[in-house]
């Protein structure tokens, strides 16, 4: 086997032709010693203070059927958009989802409008307003138009960071005598309010 | 085709100005050598030298496509011009021609693999995330701009620095090509080893085994960095056995410039590598010794030249993060930028590997590879065949090097890890059979059909870390770049992130890959402490165990204090401590925070604001496990009346261990109550529009939130109420603005 003294040096030169290269490691090295790192300081005053977290606007619980997000906050019994209206035909349980941002002092709220014409065929509507399936009131309305319901709902229905579902139920529904399709109220609104 | 050849020419042309420098560099020790270990020594002593030249132009702002070119070209042509590539020394004995045969066969067929796999647009995880998106950092930059906000910044780069080059004309795969050139000298010098050794056969077998290990060719063709620790490694264990052999003195001297240099670039490439300056030092101290011949001198040329490869990368980390040796040592050199905990977590990680027992390693690293991200093949099952090389001097030489150089792996038990061994190894398997040249020549041929990339199936975890085809259509540039990267669904969501987001604006992710294609500004949650902080800050909103639920309490006498700390009386390994506020009362008037208060913490000090900021979703966190003796201090600028302090903070049990410390008028420290009264501390409004608030605060303009990520469907169905608006989706990632 050969070794590797087969492949002895033939030329000259030694340590002394990288004398400068050595030279300029060195001082290299020590000029990059040199250089200051950053300081940091020990202490620091108090930062700018932050605003108290206050509860979020009064929309921030409410599905709106006029927004172009009403989709994602339907649960059941709502129709699809009726052209640019800024509401909705309902079925008889209209149920929509919100999340709970805060729990201080909540109310369910609805905006919703009895058909004069379905009103004529179905005569006075009981409505019941739930929240997370429970019965919050129930109310006879006795005459077509625009309704406005609020009601504070029991703190302990609701927490915080969690999804409630917000439902009303009409007792009696308008049938359309072309397609027999059911028909509720013209929900504008619902969800929770501060 | 035709936009091969600028990644062609910028692969080639780093690999000869690196060549260049190297052949400059060896050209008094050269006429030593045969010609072929002469030019592949020199490749990477020159890649060590052009590294370091990159790492200057870096520091000084002077990256320009220009400078590169006149760099490259004043190298080659003064080699030229000074005759640094004239071959020179006595040639080898030519192979035998079966194991010429042997070699080029399959040296042939696994570098069609290799080739178009390393030509084909780049889409490696590491080399898209991390590696080469700091290349593109430096490249748009013109140079090094700070940066404290991502970990991998503060690696060391030494490869990276030649993929600066190459990228500079050749983008992305033109810095995976110079990664694969390491691995095809690294090849060649295993083979000249061998006859070096006088053992041609040795060398071919163990060149093979070292091609075709599967991951080696894998990572090879990547822009990854890990064959080219093994390739730098090789170089330096053959530069010692030459100095070692080497008789005339003057010499000897010589050979010592380019052994202390690779041994710094070892760790300039890769910490891990860090191995190589002791073993270098060792290496020329105890054959000195031994041969009673003086020391001191040689042993600090080593010495002080890897110091010059060294240091930059200290101090370039020292000067950017406070830490020569970040992302690690955040114990011994604290810092803002880095948390403790990171460390702890990424070495507890890498050291398990998500493995149950080690004793699943060996499998694992050979065979299988699903868990350890890759396998080398079923030959390095025999490596406790090695161990019969030790009946050879070079055997000895071989299984130390492999020894030391890969002591560090079960720091990192990734398949990666053990790579710098794969060459040690390979030579010393093949030496332990040399003397049966049939039974060599059987493991060669088992071993080239084992390890073809159609065989893997039979033996390696499906989905494992390896090359599956030649991707020619898309290597040649006949399927464009898009298309062939947009199988990666990273690639898709960063072109998506680049087409959306404004250039100067700053992303947060709690993950994200593909970096290297997207030239924005994207913060990753785990990559630095203040990402860890925003994230914990999303959590916060998110999760309760997060949120400051607990108030603590020390009621007592009112008196008038000069400093209040609340202290850690215990330790509770397995939690960090942690407070969202400290209210200071005097009655029942919460005192207001006065500017000339001053503010301390230990360990942390740089987030003690976050605990008097008046936010429940910032908090001051220890980032370490809770000890005794951690402290949160308000020093007054005046004597102040103080009757209650109040902590408010999460639902931790190493709580129950702290109390409350002042130093009254008359200097004195002493314990005021080490008995908080617990109390519950209410959240009645959501923390979401709070926590995008901080983010907006700390420049924060985008958020992606990926499906796998913690909480992501709170995000994908409340965008509303986190404050956010989407404005892209892709391959299941959500990319938001914040309003």
């Amino acid at each position: 086997m050969e070794g590797f003294g087969g492949f002895a040096s033939t030329t000259t030169g030694g340590l002394s032709d990288n004398v400068f290269l050595i030279r300029f490691s060195g001082l290299l090295c020590c000029l990059l010693c040199l250089v200051a790192c950053e300081s940091l300081p020990e202490s620091y005053p108090p930062p700018e203070q932050r605003p108290p977290i206050t509860s979020p606007g009064p929309d921030a619980m409410m599905a709106s059927m006029a927004g172009p997000d009403a989709d994602s906050y339907i649960v059941k019994d709502i129709y699809g958009p009726f052209g640019n209206a800024p509401w909705r035909w309902s079925k008889r349980e209209p149920t929509v989802k919100v999340l709970v941002v805060s729990n201080e002092n909540l109310n369910f709220s609805t905006d919703f409008a009895i058909w004069d014409d379905g009103f004529k065929s179905t005569g006075p509507l009981e409505i019941s307003f739930f929240v997370n399936g429970k019965l919050l009131d129930k109310v006879r309305y006795t005459t077509p138009g625009g309704k406005h319901f609020e009601k504070p709902v029991p703190s302990g229905w609701l927490a915080l960071n969690t999804e409630a579902t917000v439902a009303l139920s009409v007792d009696k529904l308008y049938t359309s005598p072309r397609d027999k399709a059911q028909f509720g109220v013209i929900l504008a609104r619902m969800g929770l309010k501060p | 085709m035709i936009r091969v050849v600028p990644i062609l020419f910028g692969a080639l042309f780093t690999l000869a100005t690196a060549w260049s420098l190297g052949m400059l560099l060896l050209r008094r020790v050269v006429p030593s050598l045969d010609a072929w270990e002469g030019r592949l020594l020199g490749l990477i002593a020159g890649s060590a030298c052009l590294s370091e030249v990159m790492f200057a132009l870096c520091a000084a702002k002077l990256l320009y496509s220009g400078a590169l070119f006149a760099l490259g070209v004043a190298s080659i042509g003064y080699a030229i011009y000074s005759g640094a590539f004239r071959p020179h020394g006595k040639p080898f004995e030519p192979l035998a021609p079966l194991w010429r045969w042997v070699f080029i066969a399959v040296f042939a067929a696994f570098t069609w693999y290799g080739f178009f796999n390393a030509l084909a647009p780049e889409h490696s995880s590491d080399g898209m995330s991390y590696h080469l998106s700091q290349v593109l950092i430096y490249q748009r930059a013109h140079g090094f701009p700070r940066i404290t906000t991502d970990i991998y910044a503060s690696l060391s780069e030494g490869i990276e620095m030649l993929y600066l080059f190459a990228f500079e004309f050749g983008k992305h795969s033109a810095a995976a090509l110079v990664h694969y050139a390491f691995l095809i000298a690294l090849v060649f010098l295993v083979l000249a080893y061998g006859r070096r050794m006088g053992r041609p056969a040795v060398g071919v077998a163990a060149a093979l085994f070292t091609y075709t290990c599967p991951l080696m060719l894998r990572d090879a063709t990547t822009a990854y960095i890990d064959v080219a620790v093994p390739a730098v490694l090789f170089a330096l264990f053959y530069l010692l056995q030459v100095w070692d052999e080497t008789v005339d003195p003057k010499m000897r001297s010589q050979w010592l410039v380019p052994i202390g240099i690779l041994a710094g670039f070892g760790y300039a490439v890769k910490y891990t590598a860090f191995l190589a300056v002791p073993y270098a030092l060792g290496f020329v101290a105890w054959k000195l010794w031994r041969a009673h011949k003086p020391l001191v001198r040689p042993v600090l040329v080593v010495a002080l030249l890897a110091a010059v490869m060294i240091l930059p990368w200290m101090l370039k980390n020292w000067i950017e993060v406070a830490n020569p040796l970040s992302p690690f040592a955040n114990r011994i050199f604290p810092n803002p930028y880095v948390h403790v905990s990171f460390e702890d977590g990424y070495r507890r990680y890498f050291s398990t590997g998500g493995l149950s027992s080690r004793w699943q390693i060996p499998l694992e690293v050979t065979l299988k590879g699903g868990q350890l991200g890759g396998f080398l093949g079923p030959l390095f099952l025999l490596t406790p065949l090695a161990l019969l090389s030790l009946r050879f001097r070079q055997g000895r030489q071989l299984l130390l090097a492999a020894l030391v150089l890969g002591c560090t792996y079960f720091g990192n038990i990734l398949t990666r890890f053990l790579l710098p061994a794969v060459p040690f190894i390979s030579l010393a398997l093949a030496l332990a059979i040399a003397n049966l040249p049939w039974l060599l020549l059987a493991l060669v041929a088992a071993n080239a059909i084992a390890c073809w990339p159609a065989m893997y199936g039979f033996y390696s975890t499906p989905g494992s870390w390896q090359l599956y085809e030649v991707p020619i259509k898309a290597a040649l540039r006949r399927q464009s770049e898009d298309a062939y990267l947009s199988e990666d669904p990273d690639y898709k969501i960063v072109r998506m992130i680049g087409g959306l987001v404004p250039p100067n604006d700053r992303i947060f992710a709690i993950g994200q890959g593909g970096k290297s294609y997207l030239p924005r500004e994207v913060l990753i949650g785990y990559q630095g402490a203040l990402n860890e902080v925003m994230q914990d800050i999303l959590w916060t909103a998110l999760f309760q165990d997060y949120q400051p639920l607990s108030s603590l309490k020390f009621d007592f006498p009112a008196r008038e204090f000069r400093k209040l700390r609340v202290v850690l009386k215990g330790n509770q390994p397995d939690q960090q401590w942690s407070m969202a506020e400290v209210r200071i009362f005097d009655g029942s008037t919460e005192l207001p925070r006065d500017p000339g208060w001053r503010l301390r913490a230990q360990p942390n000090p740089w987030d003690v604001q976050l605990a008097f900021d008046n936010s429940p979703v910032t908090r001051w966190r220890s980032w370490q496990p809770a000890s005794a003796g951690m402290y949160v201090e308000v020093d007054f600028p005046r004597p102040q009346r103080v009757s209650s302090v109040a902590v408010e903070s999460s639902h931790d049990s190493v709580n129950a261990k702290i109390a409350l410390e002042g130093m009254g008028t008359d200097g004195q420290w002493s314990t005021v109550s080490d008995h908080p009264k617990i109390s519950a501390h209410p959240i009645r409004v959501s923390l979401r529009m709070a926590a995008i608030a901080e983010l907006k605060a700390r420049g924060i303009q985008y958020l992606v939130i990926h499906p796998e990520d913690p909480g992501a469907n709170d995000f994908f169905r409340y965008p509303a109420a986190w404050g956010l608006s989407l404005v892209g989706q892709e391959s299941g990632a959500h990319l938001y603005r914040i309003q």
